[in-house]
């Protein structure tokens, strides 16, 4: 989806590292199942990571092979779908679903009809998911036009914009019952989204001050020029690392079983890493480019 | 009560140092200063308890006898000596969470002086609204200099927050991993064989 939350590679172990795609290919296939082939071009890492944190609160995965569009020759090792897998599609499709809905209207053609044609692609699967998550499906809609309104108003608060997107992720857990897990969750969910929301913001500041688009970044430090001064940096940076430190408290009280490792990789070395990219300018949205970048560091 | 061991993460055979080690670990983890003003410092310091609980246990059972106390935590509450007027059923609330009654308390404030600014810092913050909290901390501090409670707030913000973070993941690489042991070794090897020697025969 955004693609900010990433774990640092080099640091993963290689198990880890293959659980994690094996939890991504699950992902898929689930999405397939429940919403059709036509849902499989929502998976992402984003929510990848989401389903190996819920999953590290139950029993241990289970494992099966199954064919792949994307790897015509050999299986892939996926996952065996649970409760949680079907959670997450659902949430997944719901969230891309309404990120597309935005563009069509936000975008200028020919990204707003390529917005169009997915989102109607995707509108059966939305409906089956809206119905099985009623409630999560109400919070995206409502926050997502608080954020509306805030940017149309052109909002100096990184806060409550960044509050919108951030409330959407710790919704994820609103129905868990156990209070020990869910009061952790969400606050580590909340921090997770403000930060992706701050990094969205620093990634894009430069294009979005160019097109005149809202950036919440422009009107709180009040920039006259694409860039940041020293100082604002700074700022920013303490503001984001502050969140992954709050993320990091929440992530410590969560007993987490199989997975926790990617977790903690993605929280205490993934998210620096992927700020100090963004930052630099180096950083790259793109998975298959990393997977290229990737191949040609080692 | 749970078992001591599974509790500090370690096997009933473990060394006394290893579950020192393990003990200590987790204290540094769930110590109440990585929990300042969060939201789930109630769940830190369950856990720091059990933890300490456990330890405890554990000595007592392998000396049977005397032992020196485990780590003790310091201040529980961040709010316990500071309020002077009205505002102790504000921090009261802040403490248990009850954010919304807390806020609209002070809302209903007219006089907002130093406290009031730090007080809402804190719901602010609670409820992770990070920037706002820093401003309303800076207001309290800007208001009341000398107050030691606002400016170390302020300070904490400032610094972004600061938090546990495992020792295996500790910035500075001072420590080796198995490659660079092995990489090591092979160029000792190879450097000795410049030499006429020999250090690693199959090599």
């Amino acid at each position: 989806m955004f693609g900010y939350i990433r774990p640092s590679r080099g640091e993963l172990k290689v198990k880890h590292y293959e659980y994690y795609k094996t939890a991504y290919c699950g992902l898929c296939n689930t999405l397939r199942r429940r919403h059709g082939p036509a849902a499989r071009f929502t998976v992402n890492y984003d929510f990848t990571f989401l389903v190996v944190l819920l999953s590290a609160l139950g029993q241990d995965p289970s494992f099966e092979y199954k064919r792949c569009p994307a790897s015509p020759v050999t299986k892939k090792c996926a996952v065996c779908e649970t409760a949680v897998f079907d959670l997450v599609a659902d949430q997944c499709v719901i969230l891309y679903y309404h990120k597309l809905m935005d563009s069509v209207s936000d975008e200028a053609f020919p990204n707003s009809l390529v917005a169009r044609l997915s989102a109607a692609a995707l509108r059966r699967a939305y409906k089956r998911a809206r119905a099985a998550l009623p409630e999560y499906d109400k919070t995206v809609v409502q926050k997502l036009s608080e954020l509306s309104a805030l940017e149309g108003s052109n909002s100096p608060s990184l806060d409550d914009t960044a509050d919108c997107f951030a409330s959407i992720l710790s919704a994820s857990v609103s129905h868990y019952e156990d209070d020990e897990l869910r009061r952790p969750l969400e606050l580590l969910l909340y921090h997770i989204g403000r930060f992706i929301y701050l990094t969205d913001a620093r990634d894009d500041l430069a294009i979005d001050y160019k097109k005149g688009s809202y950036n919440p970044l422009i009107y709180r430090f009040n920039l006259t020029g694409g860039e940041l001064t020293d100082a604002d940096a700074d700022y920013l940076t303490a503001t984001a690392g502050h969140s992954i430190n709050l993320a990091a408290s929440a992530f410590s009280l969560l007993p987490l079983k199989t997975g926790m490792e990617i977790i903690e990789n993605v929280i205490y070395l993934g998210l620096p890493e992927v700020w100090a990219q963004v930052e630099s300018g180096v950083f790259n949205k793109s998975e298959m480019n990393r997977h290229k970048e990737n191949r040609s560091n080692n | 009560m749970r078992d001591p061991y599974e509790v500090l993460g370690v096997s009933s055979s473990a060394s006394d140092e290893e579950v020192k080690k393990a003990f200590r670990e987790l204290a540094r983890k769930y110590h109440p200063d990585n929990y300042v003003d969060n939201p789930l410092s109630d769940l830190a310091q369950e856990k720091m308890k059990e933890v300490n609980e456990a330890y405890e246990t554990i000595v007592k059972s392998r000396s049977g006898g005397s032992y020196s106390s485990g780590y003790s935590s310091s201040s529980s509450s961040a709010y316990s000596n500071y309020s002077g007027s009205g505002y102790s059923a504000i921090r009261a609330a802040i403490n248990s969470n009850n954010l919304a009654y807390a806020e609209q308390q002070l809302l209903g404030i007219r006089d907002r002086n130093a406290e009031w600014h730090f007080l809402m810092g804190s719901v602010m913050y609670r409820r992770g609204k990070l920037d706002q909290a820093r401003s309303y901390y800076e207001t309290a501090c800007q208001k009341e200099p000398n107050n030691m409670e606002y400016r170390q707030a302020l300070q904490y913000m400032q610094t972004g927050g600061g938090s546990y973070r495992p020792s295996h993941y500790s910035t500075g690489g001072g420590g080796m991993t198995t490659a660079d042991c092995c990489s090591s070794l092979i160029c000792a090897d190879c450097l000795c064989e410049c030499m006429g020697g020999d250090l690693i025969p199959c090599c």
